[in-house]
């Protein structure tokens, strides 16, 4: 987790925090990225995507192809799978998702497995199986803040993904589009009757979660190699993340993202390494219990 | 039986939720082999008043006591799971069986606290298992049989006729041998001949289940056909509590209903 | 006797026998224990080949828990995402217990009660937590459980060795003949049967009907005196206790308890065994079990090698469009299709004859 992202030492405290925090921010992004996209598609299709962190291990490795073989810059690469990841959610989306409208929801996300069984399978023919290496977007160079060090690739990090996110928060709350995914999201029938094209707001959610998910791959990639399983760790918490943060809205996740990184970062840290997870998740789920809709959730009303 | 019989009483009953004051101050009480009916407009706070009986909702002020045999329950001590052993059945506005299972297996369920055995004998199928779950089968087939519904005890319920889904609503209650059947607008989607059939069979279930009815429905014909008393609220509040023709040429009833002469 | 009364007699007696077997379903899982059991016989002599023995043995094993998972999705409406970290408290719990030096049947019911023990948590928890934050929450304790199987020590890192068993104290079994590979096989194959009776009377029961009934409507169901909380506490119970049967089964015929393979994606390939197979339906979950697991196993890795994960996964995407009720419905739907032609041709022959 910390491998070559920040260094410690032994008694600077500022200077640890100040590493947790940066380091916080950085896998926190990643989290916020996973979070957004499954609640935006949680909404509008009323689905889960398991198959989120896939697509965009996916979309990475097309990155990652297009950079070994022709050489590209990593900032062109990674423009290029926004393309890719667009298209992949649109195709997702006409071709498998809305067939399945009319299926139960149990079934609906188990059709998110058969897309993670067919990209695990299609990944060692389409890119061969040898690994592939992503650079990271600013590969060298940081400052010195009171005794930790923040890598100009933790910002440019933190500062893409926030804008991307704020750019979504922008467009769903301002724009006539926004306003009809925000519809479709409270209640898709209503929509329809209304006329709001719903067709077209799942198309779109599929094809930006695909992108965010992608973004997020991009960025977790130069942690090591692109492999099928990278996504996995980012997944789950992204998950934790929704019904931490509560599902009733956008911004409840991407905050609790953060708060999940931070949390987890914090306690290996300061208490011990392997059960610093255990210990997180266990606080979440106790306050799950006692606030069942997340943080920012809201219960819905019952009538008998 | 003495004129302070009863078998349900509330007693200055009030439910809000939050801002809104669904049921204000009710007070009324149902006498033992009696047909009442709760009339009012919508949104007089009808349901509600069933909601807070079965104790679904319990946060109410005011008492809601329960005779049987002079053994008087305040509910309020008592949970939603429990007021069908005390004997209070009811059906729902909207139909809410389960769609998968046999008519016949909906109408089981409605003996579901009578069963002594647990689920690991039901595992291994002991005797007295098996005993019970034949009992308590052949019980249900005289339900359906009363309801004139038993030729189609192994259809599924999900797709029946609505006429007929209401019938295995009501012969679901009486598996629980009810002193008091709450009905929630039995009559509401059956065209003339079903509702007759409908007036026959609750006027049977008083005499041979020897139980008192309590029903809500809009179809005023039926219900001053039925009813011994009928109960009018409005606003969650009392109207008037009297037989059917009183009750009819009741002028607040008259009000809340048809609005007020100018 | 003479020949036509010997006929006569053995007619009698096979109408006899399909006749119970027809009406008591306890008689077609024994059979199916049987067929089961035949099936791994053949791969032990060569008919098949030996490889399709433990193919077979996960088969079972996939059925088993997606018996129990049936219990909580398709009868109770519940979702669990953790249903492979079960199957590994069974294995591991079973390792961990016999390695303390316990009997083989006692370690495996300690691992057994203690994944129940969890379960029942879980349905606690569903007391106020409800929907996709439960399902969630399945996952959070799947995720703690993977940390537990990883990180402590007496899970022994990568894995624990089980090795020889011995069963009632006296019967050892290895791996290293192929009798005694088919001997533990074969009781796997009746312990499927077993639980499979196991799950027909619960489903039979009234519990079964409760556990509809607060899947269809909770307030319907908790007026007639069922409470939602017990029965969900029940659901979660039983669903555990399947897996880590499951898991038992593992660790006996593997004779080894991996402490890494009991992951998400194991857990929604089971939740998929449960679609494709049919809600609700007991052979349904063999039938999922066997599709899912077992046809790429068994035969598109052999003609397809890596890509059969891409065809599994076309093939899930292409029941659950098309057969959204899953296979074991499509059965039925068969069986309707039949009597409704018979009854046709009955019709048909009564106008001719009018």
């Amino acid at each position: 987790m910390y491998g070559g992202l920040v260094s410690f030492s032994g008694v600077n405290t500022v200077g640890n925090f100040l590493n947790i925090l940066f380091n916080s921010l950085q896998t926190g992004s990643t989290y916020a990225l996973a979070a957004l996209a499954i609640v935006l598609i949680f909404r509008t299709s009323k689905t889960t995507n398991f198959a989120q962190g896939s697509i965009g291990t996916l979309n990475a490795y097309v990155a990652a192809l297009v950079l070994s073989s022709w050489g590209w810059s990593i900032w062109a690469v990674a423009i290029v799978s926004m393309v890719t990841a667009f298209l992949t959610g649109v195709l997702i989306d006409t071709f498998i998702i809305r067939p399945a409208a009319k299926v139960n929801k149990i079934a609906k996300q188990i059709i998110t497995l058969g897309l993670i069984m067919i990209i695990t399978g299609i990944s060692p023919y389409l890119f061969g199986v040898d690994p592939y290496q992503l650079p990271r977007f600013i590969p060298q160079g940081g400052m010195e803040i009171l005794g930790s060090s923040l890598k100009y690739n933790t910002i440019f990090i933190v500062l893409i993904s926030l804008f991307f996110m704020g750019a979504i928060f922008w467009f769903i709350q301002k724009t006539k589009w926004g306003l009809a995914i925000r519809v479709t999201a409270s209640n898709e029938v209503t929509s329809k009757l209304m006329g709001v094209p719903t067709k077209t707001v799942t198309m779109m959610s599929w094809a930006t979660a695909a992108m965010l998910g992608t973004l997020a791959a991009i960025i977790v990639a130069p942690a090591g190699s692109v492999n099928p399983n990278m996504m996995f760790n980012v997944q789950v918490s992204a998950f934790f993340a929704g019904v931490f943060g509560g599902f009733q809205t956008f911004y409840g996740p991407v905050l609790a993202a953060f708060i999940i990184a931070f949390a987890r970062n914090t306690t290996v840290f300061y208490l011990t390494d392997i059960w610093g997870d255990v210990l997180v998740y266990m606080i979440i789920l106790v306050f799950l219990f006692f606030k069942p809709y997340g943080i920012f959730g809201k219960p819905p009303v019952k009538k008998v | 039986m003495s004129h302070d019989d009863y078998v349900l009483k509330l007693d200055n009953v009030t439910m809000r939720f939050g801002g809104l004051t669904a049921v204000n101050g009710l007070s009324f009480s149902i006498k033992p082999r009696e047909i009442v009916g709760l009339i009012g407009p919508n949104g007089a706070g009808k349901t509600t008043v069933f909601n807070c009986v079965t104790q679904f909702y319990d946060t109410y002020e005011g008492t809601i006591s329960f005779k049987v045999d002079d053994a008087i329950t305040n509910l309020k001590d008592r949970k939603v799971t429990e007021v069908i052993d005390l004997g209070i059945a009811r059906t729902f506005q909207n139909i809410e069986l389960v769609p998968d299972l046999s008519i016949l297996d909906n109408i089981m369920i409605g003996a579901h606290n009578t069963f002594k055995t647990g689920i690991v004998q039901h595992i291994f199928r002991t005797p007295k298992a098996r005993a019970e779950e034949k009992a308590v089968r052949e019980k249900a087939i005289e339900a359906l049989k009363f309801m004139h519904i038993d030729h189609l005890k192994d259809q599924f319920a999900g797709g029946q006729p609505y006429g007929v889904q209401k019938k295995i609503e009501i012969a679901r209650t009486l598996m629980s041998d009810p002193k008091l059947i709450i009905l929630d607008e039995p009559a509401a989607g059956l065209n003339d001949s079903e509702t007759d059939e409908l007036e026959t069979l609750i006027y049977r279930i008083r005499d041979e289940y020897d139980a008192s009815v309590l029903l809500i429905e809009h179809d005023m014909g039926f219900v001053m056909g039925i009813c011994d008393r009928v109960c009018a609220i409005n606003f969650g509040q009392f109207l008037a509590m009297d037989t059917p023709k009183n009750i009819q040429n009741h002028p607040d009833v008259q009000e809340a209903y048809l609005g007020k002469e100018d | 006797m003479t020949d036509s009364n010997f006929k006569e007699k053995s007619v009698a007696l096979w109408n006899r026998f399909a006749k119970t077997v027809k009406t008591h379903p306890h008689a077609q899982f024994f059979i199916f224990g049987l067929v089961m059991v035949m099936l791994g016989y053949f791969s032990s002599v060569g008919v098949f080949p030996s490889f399709y023995l433990s193919v077979f043995a996960y088969i079972i094993i996939y059925t088993l828990v997606a018996l129990g998972l049936n219990l909580l999705l398709g009868f109770s409406g519940l979702i669990s995402l953790a249903s492979s970290s079960f199957i590994g408290v069974g294995a591991l719990g079973t390792g961990v217990f016999l390695n303390l030096g316990l009997p083989f049947e006692l370690a495996a019911a300690l691992a057994i009660v203690s994944a129940a023990g969890i379960g029942a948590l879980i349905g606690l928890l569903s007391s106020k937590i409800s929907g996709i934050y439960l399902a969630i929450s399945t996952l959070f304790i799947a995720e703690i459980l993977r940390q537990i199987f990883t990180s402590v020590d007496i899970f022994g890192g990568e894995r624990l060795d089980i090795g020889t068993v011995k069963l009632l104290g006296f019967i050892e079994l290895s791996r290293n003949s192929r009798a005694e590979r088919f001997y533990l096989y074969a009781i796997m194959a009746i312990v499927l049967a077993l639980m499979m009776m196991v799950v027909y009377n619960i489903i039979k029961s009234r519990s079964g009907r409760a556990f509809m009934g607060i899947s269809r409507s909770e307030n319907s169901a908790a007026a007639m005196g069922i409470s939602p909380l017990k029965y969900r506490v029940m659901a979660f119970t039983v669903a555990t206790f399947f897996a880590a049967v499951a898991g038992v089964l593992y660790a006996l015929y593997f004779q080894d308890a991996p402490t890494r393979q009991w992951g998400l994606l194991q857990s929604l390939t089971i939740i998929a065994i449960v679609v494709v197979g049919g809600f609700k339906s007991i052979y349904g979950m063999f039938f999922g079990a066997v599709i899912i697991h077992g046809m790429s196993e068994l035969f598109l890795k052999d003609w397809l090698g890596n890509v059969s994960s891409v065809f599994s996964g076309i093939l899930l995407i292409v029941v659950i469009l098309f057969y959204p009720q899953g296979i074991a419905h499509v059965w039925i739907d068969l069986k309707k299709l039949y009597y409704k032609l018979k009854t046709r041709k009955k019709k048909d022959v009564i106008n001719d004859e009018s």
